[in-house]
């Protein structure tokens, strides 16, 4: 098999690579970003998406209500990991989720002991988006997560290797799979539909949310439900802490004494249909999904380009594609994972683009990264914010880090008139997606 | 609109070349399967592996040499689909083309060896994590080839790859890819090959047996296939979405399901999804229930084996194969998951 000529070159000679060379020159020139180049256009229809209803569960609550008021609270919502052992890593706190709570929801089903937190994570968030809009019937189901079941791979790892064939393997195996949370959400919501679970590592729910927007918008789904779902688990606790990623302090986003991330967990669920639908139906609308920028940094695997492009472009993206201008933005529900390297990137990204003009916070301050659901879950927290009219509050915020000048949204909510906020989802792999969400007017 | 399939690749079992590949599956030639021991209990498994000298020309590229073998697999399909399309990626272009990956059981070598050192010497190295997130290969790829807009992973069971060319159709659609490279990947290790074998979806050596009574189980396998959707090419795709089913007593049904909605008459030919499993007579209920002839039907998994991530996207190239081969228009994939939803896709001759 011959490889093709750009393939051939690049291993030892990347800059003598066609591609490479102009990657470089995006990288090292102060590009204009806004080129037709880089720039996808814009989809050909353009109808509006409205958000008819969600479903949320994080470290701050079970359901809208108890999510709006700790937010507007700014409680911190880390806490002790119990369930295994975290004596030898760097970090022993997390973002968890009141399992009893979820129960209730869960118990509907058959086996429901049986399920892995996942599947009642999911299980809840989309009961609760579901009983927001009883209407609505999903043509489409789009889901990010990063781990799926991961704990039942764990436990089954470890019966090969303490020599035990115990006879939860199989409920292990059964609920290990990504889907499976995801179908069990059909089945506790009582309805079936094709499924696509994107696993682009953190920026997944962003992701899904986005594509079921473009799908929307162009009018190949009239209803889409969509989000994220992500739990904690030992291999990916210690993943963040073998990449020393982690931190036992409290996590800090965009703070000069920044030291890493906390592990969070959760799901988030959205019911997106074409406007005209939803108001014909009499449905009930949240706000607007008007835009979407995907963007893919090549650099490294799991470092950023110090320039920020990678997040930029993003943002860009999904700027021009909800037609909105950076000062139009009134608040930035930032990826802010309070590592050295998101947040020097992320934070210079929005520097450039909006400059200190647009308030900005990190709500993972107040629980952690939740992966593949934080996107989804971050998504919900600016609905709140729309509807709540503030802003949610960057906890635990001692000094902003000189190296960009980002009005945080320090410690405490903020009162504001707030009409369109930028989320922002950032991962491994390269993987950048922001969305842009609106308040309806009209509703 | 539909798309067109402008250009195929895939590294198998059997080598990678497509025609010879396709020529040995025709002549019913099977892989050699080859024996992987559980090092902790010693019980033996088998799978077909990809031989290594069909990637090992990739292992100088500075992003892939600490990758696992999946992320191998990814570039070497998609870099050949690439050359077969006549695509030089030029910037202008990689900026409307998107990366569409589908995975099933992911970079599980990596996964596996860092809980491993986790739960052996209580430290795990900080460079086999990253590979294990799911998206590692597609990265890596979108790297390859300059890739700085859209790339998807797609995670699922073995209906994953129809899931991916779904999507890769969806971007078309909505314009935000003049070009989709789908591929479809899996890597095996024996902690897979002990899940599959307490699932009762893989036999051992008997495995990979089709339409057996009671079914054998399915013969695990490597494989990368990749796809190039365009809107110009010799094949048009048209990809179902799928069924979502949740009890195995309803898998036919949801299978047939997609098939009729996908097509129910005009069907020259059959690339079935069978593997040994259970799934051997869903698909053979479902297709007397679904389609009005009975077209003839070849099953390459009896070559190739079961490589989840990437199989329903081995059976898309093999239509286009048979399609070329033949007099034959319209080919249909049925496509039965494991444990999540069924699917079909009609690959048609666009002339």
């Amino acid at each position: 098999m011959k490889a093709p000529s750009f393939a051939r070159n690049c291993p030892r000679g990347k800059w003598n690579c066609r591609l490479h060379r102009a990657t470089r020159w995006r990288m090292k020139s102060a590009p204009d970003f806004s080129s037709a180049l880089s720039q996808p256009p814009a989809p050909q229809s353009k109808r509006r998406v409205a958000v008819t209803a969600m479903g949320v569960v994080s470290p701050l609550g079970c359901g809208a209500e108890e999510t709006l008021a700790a937010l507007r609270a700014g409680r911190d919502c880390v806490t002790a990991v119990t369930d295994f052992d975290v004596s030898r890593f760097r970090s022993k706190t997390a973002g968890r989720l009141d399992e009893g709570k979820l129960e209730a929801r869960a118990a509907k089903l058959p086996r429901s002991a049986r399920l892995h937190p996942a599947s009642r994570m999911m299980i809840a968030a989309t009961c609760e988006a579901l009983a927001g809009d009883p209407g609505f019937r999903p043509e489409l189901m789009i889901i990010g997560t990063t781990s799926g079941g991961m704990s039942n791979g764990q436990a089954f790892f470890r019966a090969q290797v303490e020599h035990r064939r115990p006879r939860e393997r199989a409920v292990w195996l059964a609920n290990y799979n990504p889907q499976k949370p995801v179908l069990d959400a059909q089945v506790a919501g009582g309805f079936s539909a094709p499924m696509q679970i994107i696993a682009n590592a953190c920026a997944s729910g962003t992701n899904a949310i986005g594509h079921a927007f473009a799908l929307v918008r162009a009018g190949k789904h009239e209803r889409v439900l969509c989000g994220g779902y992500d739990a904690v688990s030992e291999l990916v606790f210690a993943g963040f802490d073998s990449l020393q990623a982690s931190t036992p302090d409290r996590i800090r986003p965009f703070d000069r004494n920044r030291t890493g991330l906390v592990l969070g967990e959760g799901a988030a669920i959205f019911t997106l249909e074409a406007w005209e639908s939803a108001v014909k139906r009499g449905a009930p609308i949240l706000g607007e999904v008007t835009g979407y920028g995907i963007s893919t940094d090549n650099h490294h695997l799991t470092q950023p380009h110090p320039s920020g492009i990678g997040p930029r472009q993003a943002m860009e993206r999904a700027l021009a594609s909800a037609r909105r201008r950076p000062e139009e933005v009134d608040y930035i529900n930032a990826h802010g994972t309070a590592t050295a390297f998101n947040d020097a990137t992320e934070g210079a990204a929005i520097a450039a683009l909006f400059g200190s003009r647009t308030p900005v916070s990190s709500t993972k301050s107040m629980m952690g990264h939740a992966l593949g659901a934080a996107g989804a879950i971050e998504t919900a927290f600016s609905f709140l914010a729309l509807r709540g009219q503030f802003l949610p509050p960057n906890i635990n915020h001692q000094e902003t880090d000189p190296a960009w000048p980002l009005d945080i949204v320090a410690n405490e909510a903020r009162e504001a008139r707030v009409r369109c906020v930028v989320s922002n989802s950032f991962g491994f792999g390269g993987t950048n997606a922001s969305v842009v969400l609106e308040k309806s007017d009209e509703h | 609109m539909s798309a067109r399939i402008a250009g195929t690749g895939w590294v198998t079992p059997l080598g990678s070349d497509l025609r010879a590949v396709w020529q040995r599956i025709r002549n019913g030639e099977r892989a050699e399967p080859k024996p992987l021991a559980n090092p902790e209990s010693g019980r033996i498994h088998h799978y077909l592996p990809v031989p290594p000298k069909l990637v090992e020309h990739l292992a100088r590229n500075p992003r892939l040499r600490r990758s696992s073998a999946i992320s191998y697999f990814a570039v070497a399909a998609a870099l050949a689909a690439l050359e077969e399309a006549g695509l030089e990626m030029t910037p202008a272009l990689a900026a409307r083309t998107a990366v569409v990956f589908a995975v099933s059981d992911g970079g599980v070598i990596y996964t596996r060896k860092f809980y491993e050192q986790l739960v052996k010497q209580s430290t795990a190295s900080p460079l086999l994590f990253p590979e294990t997130v799911y998206n590692a290969p597609a990265s890596h790829l979108a790297a390859q080839i300059g890739i700085d807009g859209a790339s998807y992973t797609l995670v699922g069971d073995n209906s994953v790859g129809l899931a991916a060319l779904k999507l890769g159709e969806q971007l078309l659609e909505t314009d935000e890819a003049d070009y989709a490279i789908v591929v479809g990947c899996e890597e095996i290790d024996w902690v897979l090959c002990e899940a599959y074998r307490d699932w009762r979806l893989a036999g051992g050596l008997s495995g990979g047996h089709l339409h057996s009574l009671p079914p054998r189980g399915a013969m695990l396998a490597e494989a990368g296939a990749a796809v190039v959707l365009g809107r110009a090419g010799r094949f048009e795709l048209h990809a179902h979405e799928g069924v979502a089913w949740t009890r195995r007593c309803d898998a036919a049904a949801a299978l047939a399901e997609a098939v009729r909605e996908t097509a129910d008459a005009g069907i020259d030919l059959i690339i079935g999804c069978a593997n040994g499993t259970f799934i051997d007579a869903a698909e053979a209920f479902a297709l007397r229930d679904a389609l009005k002839n009975e077209p003839p039907a070849i099953f390459p998994k009896a070559a190739l084996g079961e490589a989840p991530g990437a199989s329903a996207l081995l059976q898309v190239i093999a239509a286009t194969l048979a399609l070329a081969e033949h007099d034959r228009h319209r080919a249909l994939v049925p496509v039965l998951g494991f444990n999540q939803q069924a699917s079909a896709a009609l690959v048609s001759r666009a002339d």
